[in-house]
């Protein structure tokens, strides 16, 4: 008994280290940009893709695989981001809710008119199981949760003390400001936005193995799971999104073995009103900022 | 007389009758004009109006960006399809029985969320969505999961002993196009009452309209129900109309198609929702030449509508009231 919740424990560690590393792009974009980004889960899926084209039309091997589809997510977001995000600076949140939502719907049925919508067998990653402390798991999970916290460590270190970091805080601070004292805030929006977007991408090709099929519409699913963890965690918030992820990733393994699997995808929302009844600002923001 | 002419406006004709009087006779001549599968098209914009209509009211007058609209929407149908399945009622008693199921569901649901601001609003109604999809596929003794409702009646009209059925797609274009101009004048008859400037007050400084003696708390708590009904409403309908309710009713990709509409039409103005649900319900209709391509030119539509329009259609919908009226 106390074996098995122990493994649903790990299991939900790994699924919210994956969370954590698609929901952080979602918050650190609304933290420079005030527009909830609906189109933040194709990226995951674009990721995946990336990796997935790699290996099925070029035979890479997973660990080039995983550069090609980080890179290959860049790309479509350094392009996106050039073109639309750009645009969103002070416009009002509508328009960012229908920008983003038309760019999911053109990524999602692009990808599906390359290559079908169909499920794709994605072949790679290191699935050897490993066993620690009694608890028997893949390799790749392990890889993911180092990932997910080296990918945070260095997140932590990049916005406190780099100068790129800096611009960051100050543009979520205040735009206004930040454009009198000669940030350029068009290119921290950018730049942020396609960091963002490159670590959904990382989160969905370390992921692929996991989940071994690969389909269009996957995207859509990962952007409704982390927008309740990056309010949780409090919008704009690093360190409240890799703890909120992590909640969350535990309480759906524990929901989807204890009481069923299908209640599984209703999880984050139901723990995100009940979080929201008691704090309306998140659980790790001590103030609401937006 | 140089001077006369540029000081005055010039007294133009009020074209704004008829307008309207063409607009009318052209919704009733439609299904003579139309083939059968643009009349279809017609028919679920005109559906889909009613959630927008209270979306409207909601987004466009309150300002509170909402997606719990499929949520009621769902709710509706699903009230509507039981009542006509197992009790056997009729349209009427239906379609009154969703709207009132909607809105007093809504008022446990908006005393929560309502406390929210901005962002955290609009997820927690998201999760109204989320969770109705949920309920509708595992309540499965009542909705019968996955499978859904079907062989839901074409809606049927019982007065006394007389009762006749709509059935055939010109018949219920006629039945959606009455209760969508009802529903659009009741909508007309709100924001044009004391209320509805009370409701822009909110939308425009929530703490200076609470100042002032509004009661914000209650007039927000209020239009969330309102607009539950009207999205009740159109679920009903839209039971009726398809005759299968599955637990898709409750998917998010309807409650941003609302969206759409009235940010896309111009929030806060009814005409804009109007023209905004026959433009992109018709838009996703008439993109069914092109299926592979379909979702994606819809969403490049999106993104010139946001860089071209960032208001929606609603400027220019303001300027063509005008030039009707006579006055530039």
């Amino acid at each position: 008994m106390l074996f098995q919740i122990s493994e649903q424990i790990v299991n939900g560690i790994v699924t919210g280290a994956v969370y954590a590393l698609v929901a952080v792009g979602m918050t650190m974009i609304f933290g420079v940009l005030r527009a909830i980004n609906f189109a933040h889960g194709e990226y995951y899926m674009v990721g995946t893709f990336g990796a997935w084209v790699a290996i099925e039309y070029f035979d890479l091997p997973y660990p080039v695989a995983i550069v090609a589809g980080v890179i290959a997510t860049a790309f479509v977001a350094l392009v996106i981001g050039q073109f639309v995000m750009r645009r969103m600076v002070g416009a009002p949140a509508e328009a960012g809710v229908l920008a983003t939502l038309g760019i999911a719907l053109i990524l999602q049925n692009s990808v599906i008119l390359l290559f079908g919508g169909g499920y794709k067998f994605f072949e790679g990653g290191y699935i050897e199981p490993v066993t620690i402390l009694g608890v028997s798991l893949a390799e790749q999970r392990l890889l993911i949760i180092a990932v997910a916290v080296l990918v945070f460590f260095g997140l932590e270190l990049l916005v406190t003390y780099s100068r790129m970091g800096k611009a960051m805080r100050a543009v979520s601070q205040n735009v206004e400001c930040c454009a009198v004292v000669g940030i350029d805030v068009r290119k921290v929006v950018v730049r942020t936005f396609v960091l963002g977007a490159a670590l959904a991408g990382l989160s969905g090709v370390l992921t692929a193995p996991v989940n071994v099929s690969v389909y269009g519409g996957m995207g859509e699913l990962i952007t409704f799971k982390t927008l309740p963890i990056i309010i949780m965690g409090g919008l704009g918030n690093v360190r409240g999104t890799f703890f909120a992820a992590m909640i969350l990733g535990i309480a759906e393994s524990l929901v989807a073995t204890y009481v069923g699997l299908q209640f599984r995808d209703t999880v984050g929302f139901a723990t995100l009103m009940l979080v929201l009844m008691w704090r309306p600002h998140g659980l790790f923001s001590a103030q609401a900022r937006y | 007389m140089s001077l006369n002419e540029s000081s005055l406006p010039l007294p133009g004709r009020d074209l704004r009758l008829p307008f309207g009087l063409a607009v009318v006779v052209l919704a009733c001549c439609a299904p003579l004009l139309l083939g059968n599968y643009a009349l279809h098209a017609v028919i679920i914009s005109l559906i889909f109006l009613l959630p927008a209509h209270g979306l409207n009211l909601l987004v466009g007058y309150t300002g509170l960006l909402s997606l719990a609209q499929a949520a009621f929407f769902g709710v509706g149908a699903y009230v509507s399809a039981l009542m006509a399945v197992h009790w056997g009622t009729p349209f009427y008693v239906n379609l009154f029985g969703a709207g009132l199921v909607a809105g007093v569901l809504a008022l446990p649901l908006g005393i929560p969320a309502l406390r929210l601001r901005s962002t955290s609003f609009v997820m927690c109604t998201l999760g109204f969505v989320i969770i109705g999809q949920a309920v509708a596929k595992n309540w499965i003794s009542l909705t019968r999961g996955d499978m859904g409702l079907s062989a839901i009646p074409k809606p049927y009209f019982a007065l006394g002993p007389a009762s006749f059925a709509v059935s055939g797609t010109v018949g219920f274009y006629y039945l959606v196009l009455a209760i969508a101009a009802l529903a659009t004048f009741v909508v007309w008859l709100i924001v044009t009452s004391p209320a509805g400037r009370n409701m822009v007050a909110i939308r425009e400084n929530e703490t200076l309209a609470e100042s002032v003696g509004v009661p914000t708390w209650r007039y927000k708590l209020v239009v969330f129900m309102i607009s539950a009904t009207f999205a009740g409403f159109g679920g009903s309908v839209y039971a009726h109309y398809l005759t299968v309710v599955s637990p898709l009713t409750f998917q998010m990709s309807n409650s941003t198609l609302m969206l759409i509409i009235v940010l896309g039409g111009g929030p806060g103005t009814i005409s804009g929702v109007v023209f905004g649900s026959l433009l992109f319900v018709g838009l996703s209709e008439a993109l069914r030449i092109a299926p592979e391509l379909r979702m994606v030119a819809y969403g490049f539509c999106l993104l010139a509508l946001v860089f071209w329009f960032p208001k929606g259609f609603a400027p220019l919908i303001t300027r063509f009231w005008t030039m009707l009226r006579g006055r530039s």
